[in-house]
């Protein structure tokens, strides 16, 4: 995957920058605004993540100009601000998705994973499909090895999100935003219970489990 | 002098000024009205007494001749009076009368004059050579001879003097009076400023505890005394919030730090492998993540305390976000051996801040687990309710767990206040600080209940 990163601290920038590479993304990197500008628009990248405060030129003008020329790149913006509305005018700007700092690189590299693959084809499919786990949208219905398996519509929901980004690792805070539509922060396993469940729905009475947990980063379905 | 140019820029010896001035014009105008008409009353009367005279004097001379006349003038004019009589024949020869030196007009011609004269040569000797003033009337009677009858109108003068010592008299009273009043009470509102001003120096100088005095007088010095000693009550509240939260976010981040360090501190010292390494940074790197989220609970309070943005706030629907957040906890409660509950009445609309509500909500539903103590023969049970009542948007957390003692209850609520206990147990520990927070944001309040046994936590909202 090929990132540009328009962040201005040059210690955060490096650190990023290393940490990506080490999990196999190529990074560009800008330390100011109007030279991330230059760069988003002149060449082609996967993901840009995009710092909201820039000398020169601010990340949201960034992301803006971006839009008005049709630019359909996945951004991640990155903010020391962290409140909710914060949050809506960086979303309303056009950025895909919103990360307050300090964040674990984890939550980071996860988040511009499932990003990049928004811009795939994969995006309109009706249905997905895991190994011999099957889910149509359309009729609601799930099945394993051809049996039918009854979800809450939450569960139903938890386990659309992870296998429409199957092979990709999910955060909590990921599943919390996108499956309750709550940016709060819990302080239990709330997730985990939930999570649980579902495994104990789809996995239970099958010799190879789905659904993995990923220590110390979240939740991934795969084969 | 500076005490006297202080007490001229007052507004009340302004005022004494202006309405001296405005005094005086007035006075003046008047009694020079009734000076006025005075003297023209005088005057027709002493017209009228000269027309009568003179009437007399023509009857004497058909009747009686030059003889006759000239006896009458020559009686006339030595009675004492302000009376002038003047006969004289057409060559302009005096034959009677107790005044000379007429003006030539008034001997040749007819008709009625006024003029001063030499009164020296009049009836009145001891004021000699005064200059008086007359009225006369001139004609020729029938025999030929010129009479002049007239008035000496000295009176009337006399008058116009009395009327302007008396209006002299009044306007230097009242020039005093003003002035001693007018000083007085603006120097009496010098020193109510003055005690003002003395207490917001003692204020500004770092004593917020000071107050203005209040008289009870009650007038509107003490009214305006009364409204800023309230706004120095809230500037002191204010203050003393800030200190509490300075003294707080110590406490609170400070401690964590701490443990951080010692932390990374005895993990250098041990240097007991990679395993042990391992496991302290792992330690390191949840201490770290405790203290962001005390870090983010104690801006969204400060953001909350301050009002946020009014552009965050949109018509929600609470029930919809309890519902959520009762799903969302309702297997974490399972897990740890309770029930939750939710009894939530349909379509409860309020104008809020979905985050903060739903925070809220967490917040107390996660207290209600946190604090739970498993015990024989008794299940853990977590009810959340809304409820809309009477123009309030009630949302109710409840459980059956310890509680908080009633001498503490109001306390919790209160401001970053928080049970010892409270603070050494895990969390950040700022949940009810934000609950409350987030109320009164929504213009309600917190209300921490007995739920006989256990806990109530009311958010209290207005509706709408």
């Amino acid at each position: 995957m090929k990132i540009l990163l328009i962040e201005d601290d040059r210690e955060a920038a490096s650190y990023l920058i290393q940490a990506l590479d080490e999990a196999g993304h190529v990074t560009h990197h800008a330390s100011d605004g109007e030279t991330g500008y230059a760069m988003a628009s002149s060449m082609d990248y996967d993901v840009l993540i995009v710092d909201r405060m820039l000398p020169r030129r601010d990340g949201l003008s960034i992301v803006e100009s971006l839009r008005a020329e049709a630019n359909k790149t996945p951004v991640l913006i990155l903010s020391a601000l962290g409140e909710v509305d914060d949050r809506v005018t960086g979303l309303r700007a056009g950025g895909d998705d919103y990360l307050a700092k300090p964040y674990a690189f984890t939550e980071l590299l996860a988040r511009i994973e499932v990003l990049a693959r928004r811009s795939s084809p994969t995006e309109a499919a009706t249905s997905y499909a895991v190994g011999e786990l099957t889910l149509d949208r359309l009729s609601r219905k799930v099945e394993r090895e051809g049996e039918a398996i009854l979800l809450q519509p939450r569960e139903f929901r938890l386990l659309e999100y992870l296998m429409k980004n199957a092979g990709k690792v999910v955060t909590r805070t990921m599943l919390l935003e996108n499956v309750w539509d709550y940016h709060f922060d819990p302080q239990t396993n709330v997730i985990d219970v939930h999570m649980s469940r579902l495994r104990g729905k789809i996995d239970k009475g099958h010799a190879s489990p789905l659904l993995h947990t990923i220590r110390g980063a979240g939740y991934m379905i795969r084969e | 002098m500076s005490r006297f140019a202080q007490l001229w820029r007052t507004t009340t010896v302004r005022l004494t000024a202006v309405f001296i001035v405005l005094f005086v014009v007035f006075s003046i105008l008047l009694l020079g009205f009734i000076a006025y008409q005075s003297s023209i009353q005088i005057q027709q009367q002493q017209t009228a007494s000269i027309d009568r005279e003179v009437e007399l004097l023509q009857r004497i001379d058909q009747r009686q001749g030059i003889r006759g006349i000239i006896f009458a003038v020559s009686r006339l004019a030595s009675q004492p009076g302000p009376g002038i009589y003047y006969l004289g024949d057409n060559a302009g020869l005096q034959i009677a009368g107790n005044v000379q030196g007429f003006p030539d007009n008034v001997l040749t011609t007819e008709g009625v004059f006024s003029f001063n004269y030499d009164r020296g040569s009049g009836v009145d000797d001891t004021s000699a050579a005064e200059q008086g003033f007359a009225v006369v009337r001139s004609l020729v009677l029938e025999s030929g001879l010129r009479l002049i009858v007239g008035r000496d109108v000295v009176e009337r003068r006399g008058f116009t003097a009395i009327v302007f010592q008396g209006f002299l008299l009044a306007v230097a009273g009242i020039l005093v009076f003003s002035v001693v009043a007018g000083v007085v009470t603006a120097r009496r509102v010098l020193k109510r400023i003055d005690t003002i001003n003395a207490t917001s120096a003692k204020i500004m100088s770092g004593n917020l505890s000071e107050r203005i005095p209040v008289t009870r007088r009650n007038d509107e010095f003490d009214v305006l005394a009364t409204s800023l000693n309230a706004m120095l009550d809230r500037i002191e509240g204010l203050m003393q919030g800030l200190k509490e939260v300075t003294d707080n976010v110590a406490h609170d981040l400070k401690t964590p730090l701490t443990r951080l360090r010692n932390k990374a501190e005895s993990a250098l010292r041990d240097g007991g492998g990679g395993e042990a390494q391992r496991e302290a940074l792992e330690t390191t790197l949840a201490e770290s993540d405790k203290l962001i989220r005390t870090f983010n609970a104690l801006l969204m309070i400060a953001r909350a305390e301050a009002g946020a943005p009014s552009g965050a706030f949109a018509d929600v629907d609470v029930s919809t976000i309890a519902e959520d957040v009762a799903e969302l906890y309702e297997p974490a409660a399972e897990e740890a051996g309770m029930t939750l509950e939710a009894t939530i009445a349909p379509g409860v609309h309020l104008r809020a801040n979905r985050e903060l509500i739903g925070q809220a909500l967490v917040n107390l539903v996660e207290n209600a687990l946190k604090y739970y103590e498993p015990a024989e023969g008794k299940t853990g049970r977590i009810t959340v309710a809304v409820r809309a009542d009477k123009g309030r948007v009630l949302i109710e957390v409840g459980d059956n767990g310890p509680g908080i003692p009633p001498e503490d209850r109001d306390r919790v609520v209160e401001r970053f206040v928080r049970l010892e206990k409270s603070r050494t147990e895990p969390g950040s520990g700022l949940g009810l600080s934000l609950v409350a927070a987030v109320a009164r944001l929504h213009k309600g309040e917190l209300r921490i209940e007995d739920n006989a046994p256990g806990l109530r936590a009311v958010i209290d909202l207005p509706a709408g």
